[in-house]
C-alpha cells in the first residue's frame, strides 16, 4: 500500500516553520483588515446570544429593557432549577441524543456511499438519479409533512416512536451533494496509483478516498447534528407522549398555557439544550480543522 | 356514506392518500391494522399531561377498564395546534376527546367533527344543573352552534385593561373604577407616556385583544352578528329565571362582513391616532412574549389582557401588587370581547359514550379546581364562577381580580370574538390590514375598505 | 483499446472472475456493482420517506382536500387559480427579492470570513471566532423568535437603541413595507452565516498551498491573487454553497414567520408561508400542494441554470 504510505508521510508538513511572534498577531495590512472584519462580525453575532444567556439568569421583567443590559445584576439560577421541575428534562435530552446521534451516524453512512457513487463510480442513469436526489430538496417540507405522517403512521405504524423521527432522516440529499463535491475535488491520480498497486474499487474507496473526505464528513456531522437537534415541526406532528418527546417539544411546554410561562425559564432550558450542540461543534471543529490542515487535499 | 362512521371514513380517506403513497413505493405495502381492544382506549388531547394528571388518575381509578392515552399537543400558537390536529385527522386517527377554543369551535362543529352534545345533556340534565348554574350564560352561549351545544368549558379570557402600577404611581394616578370612560383612558395614557421612555398604552397585532376591545366598546364588530334560532331547551333547562340568559338563542352567527362600517373606522382611527401621537409604540405582530416583557419592564402603562396575565406576570418576574386590572373603558358601550376553551367529543369515533362519561367527570368542581392551569397559579380564568376565588387570584396581587368574572356577569352583552368556520383566514386578513393602518401606509378608511373587500371575497368562496 | 489489458498485479482471489480488477471490463463492472450498492440505502430511504410523500403532494395538487372530507379530483383548477391569484405572484416576488439579498450577503460574508480566519488558522483566536460565528445557527425556535422581535422592535428594540446613540433616527424595521424585506434578510444572514461559513471553511482550508505560493512568487498579490487564483480554486465550493443556499432560501420560512407573519400587509409573505397558511390555516391542502409544485419547478429551473452556468466558471482540479 505505497499510496497510503505516501499519503501519511505528507502529514505534519507545515510544522517545521518556527514562529516567534504569537500566531494571532496580524502581520500585514491585509491581516489587520481581516482581524477588524472578524471582530465586527463576531460582536454582531454574539450580542443576541449574550442576551439570551443573561436573560436566562434573571427575570423577563429585568430583560426587556431600554437600553439593553448585557450583564445580569444578580445571577439567578432559579430559572435553571425550574426547568427540571416542569419538564422531564433529562429524559427528553436523552431522547434527543438518541435520535440525533442515530441520525448523524446514519446520514454519514448513506451520504458518504451515495456521494462517492455520484462523484467517482459510473453506471447508466447515474446522472439522472443525481438530479432526482437533488430535486427532493426542492419541495417545501410543509407540503409533504402530512403525506409523510400518513406513511409513518399508517404504513409503518411508527407514530409516537423515536424511530419515526430517525428513519425518514437517514437518507440525505444535502449530505449526498456535499460529499459528492468533496469526492470530486480529489485529483484522480490517487486512484490510478492505487490501481497500480492492485487495489480493487472498494479498497480504493475505503483506504484512499474515504480518509480524504473526513473534513466533509465532519461538516455534515455538525450540520446534521444541529438540524436534527433543533427539529421542532416533525416531532410536534409525530410524537404524542411527553416522555418520548425530544427536548425541543419540552421547551415548547415551558412556555405554558396561553404563553404564561417565564421566557427566562424557556431560555434557561434552551441554553442547557444548546450546550451539547456547542460541544459537538467545538470537537467537530477540532477534527475538521486538524483534518484539513494535515490532510491530503493538496494534490 | 350514511353507515360509515366518521373514524372509518377518515381512515378510508387516509388509506386513499396512503394508498397513493404506497403505489409510489416499489412492491406491496400493507396497512398497519388497528390493535384489538379488550379495554377501552380513549385518546384525549391535552396541552400538557401534567396539568390534567389529577383528572386522568381519578377517572381511571373510577373506571379501571378505561385507558386514557394523553395526546400532548404542545403547540403554543393556534397554528401549531391546528397542524397537529389536522395531521392526526388526515392519518385517520384523530383524538376521541379534543380541546378547542372559541377560534375553532364552530369549525369543528360545522365540519361535523365534534358531536352535538344536546341529546346527552338532555338525558343527564340533572347532573349538569350545578355546572351551568356556576357558569355565566355569556360563556355557555359561545359553545352553541346552530341550536346545539358542542363543547363544555373550563377556562376563558375576556380582554380587560391591565395597569402597570409602578407607572401609575409615577404619573400620580389612581386605579380607575369600573365606570371609567375612553376619555379617562386617553388622559391616563397621556400621563403615563414619557416616564423613562415609557408609553401609556401598548398592544400587538392579532385577533383576540388587539384593537378588538375598542371595536366591541364602540358597539360594533368586524362581522355582522346575529343569533341562530333554537337552543330554547338549553336556556329553559339550565338558565330558567336567569335574566342574563334572556334573549339568547342557538348560538352566534356572522352572516356578513362589515369591516368598513363607520364605527369600525372610528375605532381604528382612534387606535391609530394613539400611535401617531406617540402614546402607543409601533404596533408589531407577535405572540405576546415581548408585550409581556415590555409591560413587566415598566415600558407600557396599560395593555389589553385577561386573567391569564395574572399568573403570567408573576411568572415573568413582576412583584405581586405591581399591576392591576379593570374593565375596558366605556365608549358607546362597555361590551367586552372574549374567548372560551373546553373539551369536545369526536363524532363517529366509536367511543362517544365513554367520552361523555369522561366529560361528566371533567366538569366536576373539584376536578376543575386541580387543573394545572388554575393551580398553583391561575394561568387563565376558570369558567366556573366559584373557582374565581380570593385564594386563587389573591396570591397574584391583583386587587381587582373579581373584574375577570364580573366582566361577563355585570356586562352580559359581552360576546366572543367572531369565529365563523373560516376564522383562521379571517384572522389573517384582519391582521394584514391592521398592520397597514397602524404603520400609516393606508388610512384607516382605506385599510378597512380593503379588509372588507377581501372578507367579502372570503365569504363568497365559502358560500 | 484492447479489452483484456492487464493492469497491475495484485488481483484479489476472493473476487469472482467477472469482477477481477485486472481487466478494464472487470474494473468497469466493479465500479458499477459498487455504485449500485452504495446508492441503495439513500435511494430506498428517499423513495419511501421523501419521494412517496412528494408524489402524494403532487397528486393532491390536482385535488380539493380539506382533511375533513375525502379528496376530490378537480383537474387543473388549482393551477388555474394560482396563476390569477395576486397574493401568490406577490409571494414569489418577495421570496426572490429576499433570497437574492440574503444569498448575496451570505456568500460574500462567508467567503470573507473563511479567507480571513484562514490567515490565523492555527491560533486560539481563530478557534474562538469560528465558534462564535456558528452560535446563531445553534439557537433555535422560541429563542430566535423572542430575540429577533426584541432586537428589531421599533420603539424598544436594541438595534434602534444603538442607532439612536449614533444619532440615527428610529428605523421601522418590521412595520414598514419598504424596509421589512431587508430586515428579515438581515436577520436571516445573522442566523445562517455560520452554516454557509462552515461550508466555505472546508473549501478554503483545502486550497492547495503550493499553487497559491507559486502564484505569489509569480507576482500575483492582493485582490489580483484573490480574483485570479483563490476564487477559481474555491469555485466548486462556491457552486455547492450557492446552490444549497438558493434552494434553502427559495423555501424561506422560519425568520419571516416568527418576525412578521408575512406583514405588514403582505410585504414579507414568502411562498412557503403561503403554502403553510393555505394548508394549515385555510385548510386548502390541494391548493397548497399546487403552489408547492410550481415552487418546485421554479427551484429546479434555477438550480439547473446554476449548474449550466457553472460549466463556465467552476474549475475542478
Amino acid at each position: 500500500m505505497t499510496v497510503i504510505n505516501r499519503l501519511s508521510s505528507r502529514r505534519r508538513g507545515d510544522e517545521d516553520v518556527v514562529e516567534r511572534i504569537p500566531d494571532w498577531m496580524p502581520r500585514s495590512a491585509a491581516d489587520w483588515l481581516a482581524m477588524v472584519f472578524m471582530l465586527i462580525i463576531g460582536i454582531l453575532t454574539i450580542m443576541p446570544i449574550v442576551w439570551v444567556v443573561t436573560t436566562s439568569l434573571r427575570t423577563p421583567a429585568e430583560s426587556f429593557t431600554v437600553p439593553p443590559e448585557w450583564i445580569p445584576r444578580d445571577l439567578y439560577f432559579g430559572n435553571y432549577l425550574q426547568v427540571f421541575d416542569e419538564i422531564p428534562f433529562v429524559y427528553q435530552m436523552g431522547n434527543s441524543f438518541f435520535v440525533t446521534l442515530s441520525t448523524v451516524v446514519g446520514q454519514l453512512t448513506t451520504a458518504t456511499l451515495a456521494g462517492y457513487t455520484f462523484a467517482r463510480l459510473y453506471f447508466p442513469g447515474r446522472d439522472v438519479l443525481f438530479w432526482v436526489v437533488l430535486a427532493t430538496l426542492m419541495i417545501p417540507y410543509q407540503a409533504t409533512l402530512i403525506p409523510l405522517f400518513i406513511i409513518i403512521s399508517r404504513v409503518f405504524g411508527l407514530a409516537d416512536t423515536l424511530w419515526s423521527l430517525i428513519l425518514p432522516a437517514l437518507p440525505t440529499a444535502f449530505g449526498t451533494f456535499l460529499l459528492r463535491q468533496y469526492f470530486l475535488q480529489i485529483p484522480g491520480e490517487y486512484e490510478e496509483a492505487a490501481m497500480m498497486d492492485g487495489a480493487n474499487q472498494f479498497q480504493i474507496f475505503r483506504r484512499v478516498y474515504l480518509p480524504m473526505v473526513a473534513p466533509g464528513m465532519a461538516i455534515l456531522a455538525v450540520l446534521a447534528f444541529n438540524g436534527k437537534w433543533n427539529d421542532f415541526l416533525t416531532p410536534l406532528i409525530f410524537m404524542n407522549t411527553t416522555s418520548r418527546f425530544p427536548i425541543t417539544l419540552g421547551i415548547n411546554d415551558l412556555q405554558r398555557y396561553m404563553m404564561t410561562g417565564s421566557i427566562s425559564v424557556v431560555l434557561a432550558a434552551i441554553v442547557m439544550a444548546t450546550l451539547p450542540v456547542v460541544l459537538v461543534y467545538v470537537f467537530g471543529q477540532r477534527y475538521l480543522i486538524e483534518g484539513l490542515m494535515v490532510g491530503g487535499l493538496k494534490g | 356514506m350514511g353507515n360509515l362512521s366518521r373514524r372509518e371514513m377518515l381512515q378510508a380517506s387516509a388509506a386513499g392518500v396512503a394508498g397513493a403513497a404506497a403505489a409510489a413505493l416499489p412492491g406491496s405495502v400493507s396497512l398497519a391494522s388497528a390493535p384489538s381492544q379488550d379495554q377501552i382506549n380513549m385518546r384525549y388531547q391535552v396541552f400538557n399531561v401534567d396539568t390534567v394528571q389529577h383528572m386522568l388518575n381519578t377517572y381511571m381509578e373510577l373506571n379501571p377498564h378505561v385507558n386514557i392515552e394523553a395526546i400532548s399537543v404542545t403547540g403554543v400558537d393556534h397554528q401549531e395546534v391546528a397542524t397537529k390536529i389536522l395531521a392526526t385527522l388526515a392519518a385517520g386517527n384523530p383524538v376521541d376527546v379534543g380541546f378547542a377554543c372559541t377560534e375553532v369551535t364552530h369549525l369543528y362543529a360545522g365540519e361535523g367533527l365534534a358531536q352535538p352534545l344536546t341529546p346527552r345533556l338532555m338525558d343527564d340534565a340533572d347532573e349538569f344543573m350545578e355546572y351551568y348554574a356556576d357558569t355565566s350564560a355569556a360563556l355557555s352561549e359561545t359553545m352553541l352552534y346552530e341550536g346545539d351545544v358542542y363543547q363544555l368549558m373550563d377556562n376563558f379570557n375576556a380582554a380587560n385593561m391591565f395597569f402597570n402600577k409602578n407607572l401609575l404611581a409615577e404619573a400620580g394616578l389612581e386605579m380607575p373604577g369600573k365606570e371609567w370612560t375612553k376619555d379617562d383612558f386617553y388622559s391616563m395614557a397621556q400621563a403615563m407616556t414619557g416616564i423613562d421612555g415609557s408609553f401609556g398604552y401598548g398592544w400587538i397585532n392579532r385577533f383576540w385583544g388587539s384593537w378588538m376591545p375598542w371595536i366591541f366598546v364602540n358597539d360594533t364588530n368586524v362581522l355582522e352578528e346575529e343569533r341562530a334560532p333554537g337552543g330554547e331547551w338549553f336556556w329553559d333547562t339550565f338558565y330558567a329565571g336567569d335574566e342574563r340568559a334572556v334573549g339568547r338563542g342557538g348560538g352566534w352567527r356572522w352572516p356578513a362582513p362589515q369591516a368598513n362600517n363607520p364605527k369600525m373606522v372610528e375605532a381604528l382611527e382612534f387606535v391609530v391616532s394613539l400611535t401617531q401621537e406617540g402614546l402607543t409604540p409601533a404596533v408589531e405582530i407577535g405572540g405576546g412574549t415581548t408585550l409581556l416583557g415590555f409591560f413587566s419592564g415598566n415600558k407600557l402603562g396599560m395593555t389589553p389582557a385577561g386573567g391569564f396575565w395574572a399568573g403570567g406576570l408573576i411568572n415573568s418576574g413582576l412583584e405581586p401588587g405591581s399591576f392591576d386590572t379593570q374593565f375596558w373603558p366605556e365608549w358607546k358601550s362597555q361590551r367586552h370581547q372574549l374567548g372560551v376553551c373546553g373539551p369536545w367529543i369526536l363524532d363517529g369515533g366509536g367511543q362517544e359514550d365513554q367520552c361523555w362519561d369522561f366529560l361528566k367527570h371533567y366538569k366536576k368542581r373539584e376536578i376543575q379546581d386541580a387543573l394545572g392551569h388554575f393551580t398553583p397559579l391561575p394561568l387563565t380564568t376558570p369558567t366556573r364562577r366559584s373557582l374565581n376565588t380570593e385564594e386563587r387570584f389573591g396570591q397574584t396581587g391583583v386587587e381587582n381580580w373579581r373584574v375577570f368574572y364580573d366582566t361577563i356577569d355585570e356586562r352580559p352583552d359581552t360576546g366572543p370574538i367572531a369565529q365563523p368556520v373560516f376564522v383562521v383566514e379571517l384572522t389573517n386578513i384582519f391582521t394584514r390590514y391592521t398592520g397597514l393602518a397602524t404603520n400609516g401606509e393606508q388610512t384607516p378608511q382605506e385599510a378597512l375598505d380593503n379588509m372588507q373587500a377581501e372578507m367579502e371575497d372570503l365569504y363568497a368562496r365559502n358560500a | 483499446m484492447a479489452s483484456e489489458t492487464t493492469l497491475g498485479s495484485g488481483r484479489r482471489n476472493w473476487l469472482p472472475a467477472w469482477l477481477a480488477g485486472d481487466t478494464v471490463q472487470g474494473i468497469r463492472r466493479q465500479r458499477m456493482v459498487l455504485g449500485v450498492l452504495f446508492l441503495l440505502p439513500t435511494l430506498i430511504g428517499l423513495i419511501v420517506f421523501v419521494l412517496a410523500p412528494i408524489v402524494v403532494a403532487v397528486a393532491l395538487g390536482f385535488m380539493k382536500w380539506n382533511v375533513f372530507r375525502p379528496p376530490e379530483f378537480i383537474g387543473l383548477k388549482n393551477f388555474a387559480r394560482l396563476f390569477q391569484h395576486e397574493l401568490v405572484g406577490n409571494s414569489f416576488s418577495n421570496t426572490f427579492v429576499m433570497m437574492a439579498m440574503t444569498v448575496g450577503m451570505l456568500e460574500v460574508f462567508a467567503i470573507s470570513l473563511a479567507l480571513s480566519v484562514h490567515r490565523f488558522a492555527r491560533s486560539r483566536l481563530a478557534y474562538i471566532f469560528r465558534t462564535v460565528w456558528f452560535l446563531p445557527v445553534l439557537l433555535s425556535g422560541v429563542s430566535v423568535a423572542v430575540t429577533l422581535s426584541y432586537l428589531f422592535h421599533t420603539d424598544f428594540g436594541v438595534v434602534n437603541y444603538y442607532l439612536g446613540v449614533l444619532g440615527i433616527d428610529k428605523v421601522p424595521w418590521l412595520v414598514s413595507s419598504d424596509i421589512v424585506r431587508f430586515s428579515v434578510s438581515l436577520a436571516t444572514v445573522w442566523r445562517n452565516l455560520g452554516f454557509t461559513f462552515i461550508i466555505y471553511l472546508g473549501g478554503v482550508s483545502a486550497l492547495p498551498q503550493e499553487i497559491l505560493e507559486a502564484a505569489t512568487v509569480d507576482g500575483a498579490r492582493g485582490l489580483k491573487r484573490l480574483w485570479l487564483i483563490t476564487l477559481p480554486l474555491l469555485s466548486p465550493t462556491i457552486l455547492f454553497a450557492t446552490v444549497i443556499d438558493v434552494i434553502r432560501l427559495l423555501q424561506f420560512f422560519d425568520e419571516p414567520y416568527v418576525m412578521t407573519r408575512g406583514g405588514p400587509g403582505d410585504s414579507s409573505r414568502t411562498t412557503v408561508m403561503m403554502v403553510y397558511d393555505t394548508a394549515f390555516a385555510n385548510l386548502e391542502f390541494g391548493y397548497a400542494s399546487s403552489i408547492s409544485v410550481i415552487l418546485f419547478l421554479i427551484i429546479l429551473a434555477v438550480t439547473g441554470f446554476q449548474f449550466l452556468l457553472s460549466k463556465r466558471w467552476v474549475f475542478y482540479q
